[in-house]
């Protein structure tokens, strides 16, 4: 009993802004959709000569190596699932000591455009909730298995938003102190 | 032919190419230099929340997966459940500008959207809440000091109760006291019973041992009082070391006299968060506001403050709708001035008591009193609605004309008056209509069940109530016709009656007639309340202010009779 009402899944996305730079957020959700952890980062900002020499693979270094692992690292709160809207996150399952990454297909589209199967090679589909989820094949019973006891969740796409409006909140409280 | 020897040591040979001396050049090898660019790796810190609180919110186990040959109609039944429903306004708590704490601000932001909580079924509602209920209860939810000053008929009773619930259920609060008039109070549970059926309340009531023992159980989170019943447990109340995490006081214009006994009680209760609900946050002046406002933040709002220093300090605190704001399908409220010429016999019997009684009055020149012009006014009222000697009323004669029709399409009707010895007069003449009487001669026990019959029997087409009795909190959305007999002093009050008709559910339109002997001290009396209305609805046609209304203040009521309040100045 404990184990089931202990069952939590983390949502991750990072959002960039011209002016702060590169900034993540982690929001531990327990079944009912309530929020039992949030860690956040300090925005990163690049150099010019992270520009020039990471190139096309800044943004897979950032949320891929560098956000996503350390989130995940002082997330203290175990976690069963994470699930995220930018593809790059999906590399993040070994730093995630092997946890699933599933890719929130509805939520990514707001920014990739449509998520092809093709574009996602080794990835299966998993239903949950309202939310089409894109999973590593070897995941695939796992995730299966956590959106099974997730029946309590409304809506799997919207604690994206969550996590960019405390971003918001921290960066203005952060701005105002300084 | 040519015939062309060649001198052989003249011309030129291959060999003249090669110089016969050559130099030697020497160059200094090139040696690139390296020079190291570092790129320091990426690093960020990281801050992190925990909210232990979410394990308190955790609902229960979903029930095991069925395996039936029925399994397949349950989840069709859930698959058309609104859970793909994306609107795009959320109804998200937003942590107000007091909380200040980043902890604090992210625990409000990071709860799921209120919208999403009612569709999910973790909390059953009765009836899907309306969008504007939402954002009220996710206006209360994080506040420690609010008014809920919504217009009658909105529902603040559930907002706040729904509030009461979610603040329970997150473990944020454990104990509340709720104080409402007398009457209301079996409103109020009835309606936790309808919006919180889980949560344990009781009523604070009985002889002084029971009502010891039920302040002091720690069992039951929720308990209600009225206002007449702190006055009397005011030493347990005040003194015996309870303490409430919420105090959450209903009509609370009841406390808008900053110096009165309930008002000093209520503000010393101990507690932690301070809510008021009120239809009428202001009824006769800006300062009642103050009062209510002693109990939130003492001393936030002073009396006198400028009015629109005073709007601009409370906005944070105050969420005010009206029906027209929020309400797109409220069925129209409809006016009819039913202006009546008194009989004959009332003409006589006013004319002389006007000028009889305004003769006195002057007698009583430096001895004069709001008292004595009150009770004057009243006297003439009173022949308005029946003349003394005969009885015989004009306005009788037209409230059953108009009752014959409200009967005869099988609608009802409320009837307000003043007075239960004018509802007294009426009621013979309105008996054939099935006539119920709500008001301060009704014992308490017997209330409800007049509600009921005049719900429910076909035949009982109208109830005469008083304004005191049957003004707040009852709902008689069934009903059509509104008839006022005679004129409040105080149009937020007869605002409220009128809305105990017209109000979410009501049936259609609601037609409201106000009745007025014309030439009489109420037309008088109408006439300065309209034009005070109209200055007020210019002053305040900001939607954010919460105030719209006021009664009568010293000096108008003498004008009424053209006198001079004595120490003031002469008013026509």
């Amino acid at each position: 009993m404990a184990q089931t009402t202990e069952l939590t899944i983390a949502y991750f996305t990072v959002v960039f802004d011209e002016r702060t730079g590169w900034t993540g957020g982690l929001l531990v959700l327990n079944r009912g959709g309530r929020p039992v952890e949030f860690q956040c980062t300090l925005p990163v900002r690049p150099s010019r000569a992270h520009e020039i020499l990471f190139g096309t693979t800044l943004r897979d270094h950032l949320i891929g190596e560098v956000i996503g692992p350390m989130l995940i690292k002082k997330c203290r709160t175990p976690i069963a699932l994470v699930c995220c809207d930018q593809p790059e996150s999906l590399t993040l399952s070994s730093a995630a000591g092997g946890v699933p990454v599933a890719l929130v297909s509805e939520a990514a589209e707001m920014e990739e455009g449509p998520i092809t199967s093709d574009m996602l090679v080794g990835a299966s589909v998993v239903k949950f909730v309202n939310a089409t989820l894109h999973v590593p094949v070897e995941h695939t019973s796992a995730v299966e298995e956590v959106a099974g006891r997730f029946v309590d969740l409304v809506d799997a796409i919207e604690p994206f938003e969550r996590i960019k409006e405390a971003i918001k909140e921290a960066q203005s409280q952060i701005a105002r102190a300084s | 032919m040519f015939n062309v020897q060649i001198d052989e040591s003249a011309s030129w040979q291959p060999g003249d190419l090669i110089p016969a001396d050559t130099y030697e050049i020497t160059l200094e090898s090139i040696e690139p230099r390296s020079l190291p660019i570092r790129v320091s790796p990426l690093r960020t810190r990281v801050t992190g929340f925990l909210f232990p609180e979410a394990v308190r919110w955790t609902p229960p186990a979903p029930p095991a997966p069925e395996t039936s040959a029925d399994d397949g109609s349950i989840k069709i039944a859930e698959e058309t459940k609104p859970k793909n429903r994306r609107p795009k306004n959320r109804h998200r708590i937003k942590p107000p500008s007091d909380v200040v704490k980043l902890q604090d601000r992210l625990y409000y932001l990071l709860q799921p959207p209120l919208d999403l909580l009612v569709g999910g079924g973790q909390l059953n509602f009765p009836f899907e809440p309306f969008p504007y209920q939402l954002d009220g209860i996710a206006f209360m939810f994080p506040r420690y000091a609010c008014v809920l000053a919504d217009e009658m008929g909105l529902g603040k009773t559930m907002q706040a109760i729904s509030t009461i619930r979610l603040l329970l259920c997150s473990g944020e609060i454990r104990s509340v006291l709720l104080v409402c008039p007398k009457p209301l109070v079996s409103n109020w549970i009835r309606e936790f019973q309808v919006w919180a059926p889980e949560i344990p309340v009781a009523a604070i009531e009985g002889n002084a041992s029971k009502r010891e023992f039920e302040w002091k159980s720690p069992n039951v989170p929720v308990k209600i009082a009225n206002y007449e019943l702190l006055m009397r447990d005011k030493d347990i109340v005040l003194e015996s070391g309870l303490h409430f995490d919420l105090v959450t006081l209903d009509e609370a214009q009841r406390i808008k006299n900053r110096n009165s006994t309930t008002s000093e009680i209520v503000r010393a209760i101990p507690r932690t968060r301070s809510w008021a609900l009120t239809g009428t946050p202001v009824e006769n002046s800006p300062d009642d506001l103050v009062g209510i406002f002693d109990f939130l933040s003492p001393g936030y709002l002073q009396v006198g403050m400028p009015m629109p220093q005073m709007a601009a300090a409370a906005r944070e605190y105050i969420l005010r709708r009206t029906k027209d704001m929020v309400l797109d399908d409220m069925p129209p409220k409809l006016y009819r001035d039913a202006e009546l010429d008194l009989t004959p016999d009332q003409w006589a019997t006013y004319e002389s008591a006007e000028s009889e009684g305004v003769i006195q009055l002057k007698e009583l020149d430096e001895m004069l009193t709001i008292q004595h012009v009150f009770e004057l006014v009243l006297r003439l009222k009173q022949i308005c609605n029946f003349d003394p000697v005969t009885g015989s009323s004009s306005k009788l004669e037209r409230l059953v004309a108009d009752m014959e029709e409200v009967a005869a399409s099988g609608k009802k009707a409320i009837v307000f008056s003043q007075w239960v010895n004018s509802i007294d007069q009426m009621r013979p003449a309105l008996e054939r209509f099935g006539a119920t009487e709500y008001h301060g001669r009704i014992p308490h026990k017997k209330r409800e069940r007049v509600i009921e019959k005049f719900k429910n029997d076909p035949d009982s087409h109208v109830i005469l109530m008083s304004y005191g009795a049957g003004s707040v909190g009852l709902n008689l959305q069934f009903c059509e016709y509104v008839f006022l007999f005679d004129r409040w002093w105080n149009p937020a009050i007869e605002d409220q009656a009128i809305n105990r008709a017209h109000r979410i559910g009501a049936a259609g339109a609601v037609t409201v007639t106000r009745m007025l002997a014309t030439n009489t001290i109420e037309q008088r009396i109408a006439d300065v309340l309209e034009h005070k209305r109209e200055i007020f609805d210019t002053l305040f046609s900001d939607q954010t202010t919460p105030v719209s209304k006021t009664g009568l203040s010293r000096e108008e009521i003498f004008g009424l009779f053209d006198l001079r309040a004595p120490g003031g100045k002469k008013v026509a």
